[in-house]
């Protein structure tokens, strides 16, 4: 109804067409300026993306196979699931999606601003800088090196690595190159790798804030946040990281390489506006959908939900306008493997983009979180939407990088049907997986008991879909070889020098600026509102922020942050959130140090900390998790995937001996666990000496705390730990019947005999004897909460006179033991 | 406009009557003005309007519709469910006994010993870290009652942890009967005997 504006500009289109024949230009003679894209960048992020892909597969199949699998690992402390996990998903995030954006941006922006990147040594900076990141991750992830936040877990260092190299050298670089275009107005791609940029920098910086541990052998932190805070920042971050990170610049790539490829225009403009803002704006909000049922304050899970659901339509206006790029254009996806790519892809992005709002309904969340169910989302999202866009993109600029045809069509539609299938062994397998294992977590018999009582049952019975899921990584490994071989074919016949055409093109200054007219409605005989309508939704005023990028990523900014800001500072701020329960009392020195070493171990890869408030789990795990129990957790632990069962209130429920026997054997004394042995636990000396820098740390962080007041520090707090963990080892040696005159407490089933008192096992007993114990703590007496490492105290709770002395020489009653 | 001269330029489908818009033109790549789909829009509406009312009827002050109100109702009817008939069970030998024999309330105490005891007793019992409880010798027990007391207070040095603040008192006593009723079913694959003989189970 309205005339759409002709943004009536002398096209400078016309001065750079392909290819190096300057065309006559229509304005501007003379004062045309000429530039060479910067391919080999390009290049080298493919083949980065590439190589990284593989590596990141390769550790996904590991840690698929040590599931149902455990002894694989040969013992091994390197290659344990808790350590590679965290290896496999940032090598997939961070190496195989991130380089695939990379590539996809230099390629596209360059070509979209008619400019050469602004700086070459940027380009470098960053593309090394961002090789080196991923090397010092593999560095460090799998010698339990790692801050215990999913997609988070690189250590301080790197981060300031991360911060550098992504704003200082690509952001800085991307927004120059904006700044110097010759292009008029952005198109769509590149508003998607501005909220790409921006966004993902911010959530970085915030969700890392950190104090270092000050120890010259530690590379070691505790972020600022506790507890349910931190539980919110880093659902904040992992799930803008999906967003920012998986999602908008693949967008971007499709708004760029499927009308390419299809060489169809794009269905429609007016959605892609609509679609971008609504998906800047509402992402932003989703992230407590992670924490359905936990300690979060409710308020704050129903905006998650809600902001998901709303989230639906945004997505899919992504999937529809890629989708219907095509028409016109299907009889070529029989045909063109890049095209083949990009429909499942695309596919792949509807189909978890439903699914997504789907799981953060909190009724279905219920089932399905801890669940292989999330797994079976996220592998649909990993592989199926940003896998195969960016093999698909590969395929299209492969050729066209490599200036060689592409090996072979064939072998790349082999690599299509391998991966698809793959993918869908993969996915199928876990949701049967998960929602099968769910149903079991919840079943209550006719007695109103739990139906499968035995946590370790639930586990048996989804081993047959662990193998097909190691089946269907297969495929896609397979699949992603094949594609690898093509690749190095089409390198091996490039060209002995690369053709480097020179583009010309007016500089903007020298174009005449032709400002956008406001329509006019044709509406008639409706009221003003309906005209002013009438007039916005052509959308003109959006072709006005389009030549104006940094009026644009300023808009993208205050779009992210007002959303965060809304659910973030009341989290902060307002003190009901977390009630404080008067028995929390911060951990003892060598429960600090276990604690980190079960952050190392990366147990929170399958191990929750959260008893949601639901019949089934309180049966099984007791009373549910209070948002005032985790104030003292630097960071929280409370997991997204329960392989092995909950342990939030796991004090006291076995014995410390118990621990050791299952710590050595997991299978032995728990038949039927999938937990893979952890014999080292009782031969790695414990890090005392690293305590007092560790107390210091967690002190800074609570500034006038009372419970902090004579908590021991320096050589006090060692010798408090080396007597708790004493106790502990003593213990041990008690409940195992060692004979008193053997000269340790604990008599391996090789026969060694062992000196526990100075080993990582009882610093990790003394933590998860502590778990969930405080709330049912009696309130400490006055004297009781001043330390006296030199008395024993008695324990605090009744009937309890087998409490380790040191263990409560804090005043912490510990419950039950 | 100049646009049409770009490379390669894509024939629109006969059927398709889509309006190409002046000046969109990037490296090529060309867009539509197609209209958003209405479907698309009023999903997205609707899933707006659904917020306000969502809020107001699940977090509606006194309605207990909320996580927690949920779950204090289903955990109320659990218990009803499960205890309401026992009343409140005194851990005593003949309370023990009394439910020896009767399956419907042993299964609870099953439930109850297959969630929190077989990492120790192993799966019905035969037996593990902990001793079996299958044959006729006990090593902290001496009575039926003793069992419930070991339940809730924990034995051996802390090798046996108490339980008693995590249970239910019923819970207590239920497993307590299904652990007697488990005396001499002597398991196969069992641990060896560990403790003493004691006399037969007795109600006072």
């Amino acid at each position: 109804m309205t005339t759409h504006p002709s943004a009536a500009e002398p096209s400078p289109l016309a001065a750079s067409q392909e290819g190096t024949a300057p065309s006559p230009p229509s304005a501007a003679a003379g004062q045309l300026e000429s530039f060479v894209y910067d391919d080999k960048i390009s290049r080298f992020f493919m083949v980065a993306m590439y190589v990284w892909a593989i590596v990141a597969f390769l550790v996904g199949l590991l840690a698929a196979i040590e599931l149902p699998f455990p002894s694989v690992n040969g013992g091994i402390e390197y290659i344990t699931f808790g350590r590679i996990r965290p290896l496999h998903t940032n090598a997939a995030i961070f190496a195989f999606a991130g380089n695939a954006v990379f590539a996809a941006v230099y390629y596209s922006t360059q070509r979209l601003c008619k400019a050469r990147m602004w700086s070459d040594a940027l380009s470098w900076l960053h593309f090394w800088g961002w090789q080196l990141i991923i090397v010092s991750a593999a560095l460090t992830l799998p010698f339990g090196i790692t801050q215990g936040k999913e997609y988070a877990e690189l250590e301080w260092p790197i981060d300031i690595a991360i911060a550098l190299v992504w704003a200082g050298f690509f952001g800085v670089n991307f927004f120059m190159t904006l700044v110097k275009r010759r292009e008029r107005h952005m198109y769509v791609a590149l508003w998607f790798y501005i909220a790409t940029i921006v966004t993902v920098a911010i959530l970085h910086i915030f969700n890392n804030i950190w104090v270092p541990v000050m120890s010259g052998t530690l590379i070691k932190s505790y972020p600022i946040y506790a507890g349910v805070q931190d539980a919110m920042m880093q659902w904040w971050y992992g799930h803008n990281a999906v967003a920012f990170f998986l999602t908008t610049p693949f967008l971007g790539l499709m708004y760029y390489f499927l009308p390419k490829a299809a060489e169809r225009p794009v269905f429609s403009y007016r959605l892609s506006i609509l679609h971008f803002w609504s998906l800047v704006f509402i992402y932003i909000w989703a992230g407590p959908h992670h924490l359905h049922y936990t300690a979060l304050p409710q308020w704050a899970s129903t905006l998650g939900m809600l902001f998901s659901l709303m989230l639906w339509m945004p997505s899919w206006g992504g999937m529809i306008n890629g989708l219907l790029t095509l028409r016109g254009a299907w009889h070529k996806v029989t045909t063109d493997p890049v095209l083949k790519f990009f429909v499942v892809g695309i596919t792949f992005y509807g189909m978890s983009t439903f699914e997504g709002p789907l799981l953060s309904i909190k009724a279905v969340n219920s089932l399905s979180h801890y669940t292989d169910w999330t797994i079976g989302h996220v592998h649909a999202g990993a592989l199926g939407w940003n896998g195969f866009m960016g093999f698909g993109m590969m395929y299209w600029l492969a050729p066209r990088l490599f200036q060689a045809p592409l090996h072979s069509v064939k072998q790349a539609s082999l690599h299509f049907y391998l991966a698809t299938l793959g993918i869908l062994v993969y996915v199928v397998s876990m949701y049967i997986a998960g929602i099968y294992q769910g149903l079991m977590w919840r079943g209550i018999d006719e007695n109103g008991a739990l139906a499968y009582p035995d946590f370790v049952e639930t586990t048996r019975n989804i081993i047959p879909f662990y193998w097909f899921r190691v089946v269907g990584g297969l495929l896609y490994i397979a699949g992603a070889l094949v594609g690898g071989w093509n690749l190095f074919m089409t390198w091996k016949a490039r060209p002995a020098k690369y053709d480097e055409p020179v583009h010309r093109a007016p500089a903007l200054k020298d174009v005449p600026l032709h400002e956008e007219v406001r329509p006019k409605s044709e509406m008639v005989g409706v009221l003003e509102f309906a005209k002013k309508y009438d007039v916005w939704s052509t959308m003109w005023w959006h072709r006005v922020w389009e030549r104006m990028p940094v009026k644009f990523t300023v808009l993208v900014i205050v779009a992210v942050v007002v959303a965060s800001l809304f659910e973030l500072i009341p989290t902060f701020v307002i003190r009901s959130n977390v009630p404080t329960i008067a028995t929390v009392k911060p951990y003892t020195p060598l429960e600090l140090l276990g604690r980190d070493i079960y952050v190392a171990e990366g147990c929170y890869n399958c191990h929750s900390q959260m008893i949601r408030p639901m019949v089934a789990e309180t049966k099984r795990y007791g009373e549910y998790s209070k948002p005032g129990e985790f104030v003292y957790d630097h960071p929280f632990q409370w997991g997204s995937r329960r392989i092995g069962p909950d342990l939030a209130r796991e004090g006291g429920k076995q014995s410390d001996s118990w621990h050791v026997l299952h710590f050595e054997e997991p299978n032995v004394w728990s038949p039927g666990s999938i937990m893979p042995p952890y014999p080292f636990l009782m031969d790695k000396k414990a890090d005392f000496k690293s305590i007092p820098a560790r107390v210091n740390a967690i002190k800074l962080l609570h500034p006038g705390d009372e419970n902090f007041d004579g908590y021991p520090t320096g050589d006090e707090a060692v010798a408090h730990a080396e007597a708790q963990a004493l106790a502990i080892a003593e213990n041990v040696k008690t409940q195992l019947e060692v004979e008193p005159g053997v000269e340790g407490h604990y008599i391996n089933p090789d026969g060694e005999v062992i000196d526990l008192s100075d080993k990582q096992a009882v610093a990790l007993i003394a933590y998860l004897q502590r778990l969930g114990t405080d709330l049912f703590a009696t309130p400490a007496e006055e004297e009781g909460t001043v330390p006296a490492t030199e008395t024993p105290a008695t324990a605090g709770s009744d009937g309890d006179d087998t409490t380790s002395n040191a263990a409560a020489l804090l005043g912490q009653a510990q419950g039950g033991r | 406009m100049s646009d049409l001269n770009l490379t390669p330029n894509p024939k629109p489908t006969p059927e398709v009557a889509d309006e190409l818009i002046d000046g969109h033109n990037y490296d090529g790549i060309q867009e539509y003005d197609n209209p958003i789909p209405g479907w698309w829009t009023w999903l997205f509406v609707a899933s707006i309007v659904f917020t306000p009312i969502y809020i107001v009827w699940f977090h509606a002050p006194g309605m207990e519709r909320d996580v927690l109100g949920q779950y204090d109702r289903a955990y109320a009817a659990n218990l009803e469910q499960q205890f309401g008939e026992l009343g409140d069970l005194e851990p005593n030998a003949a309370t023990i006994m009394r439910y020896i024999d009767d399956d419907k309330w042993l299964a609870v105490g099953k439930s109850t010993f297959k969630t929190n005891c077989v990492s120790c007793h192993g799966d019905g019992g035969i037996g593990n870290s902990g001793p079996n409880l299958t044959d006729d010798h006990y090593k902290n027990v001496q009575t039926v009652e003793d069992i419930a007391t070991v339940i809730a207070n924990g034995a051996a040095g802390g090798a046996m942890p108490a339980w008693g603040n995590r249970l239910h008192p019923n819970a207590v006593v239920l497993t307590a009967s299904y652990i007697a009723s488990l005396r001499g079913t002597n398991a196969p694959g069992g641990k060896p005997a560990e403790g003493e003989t004691i006399p037969p189970w007795t109600v006072e």
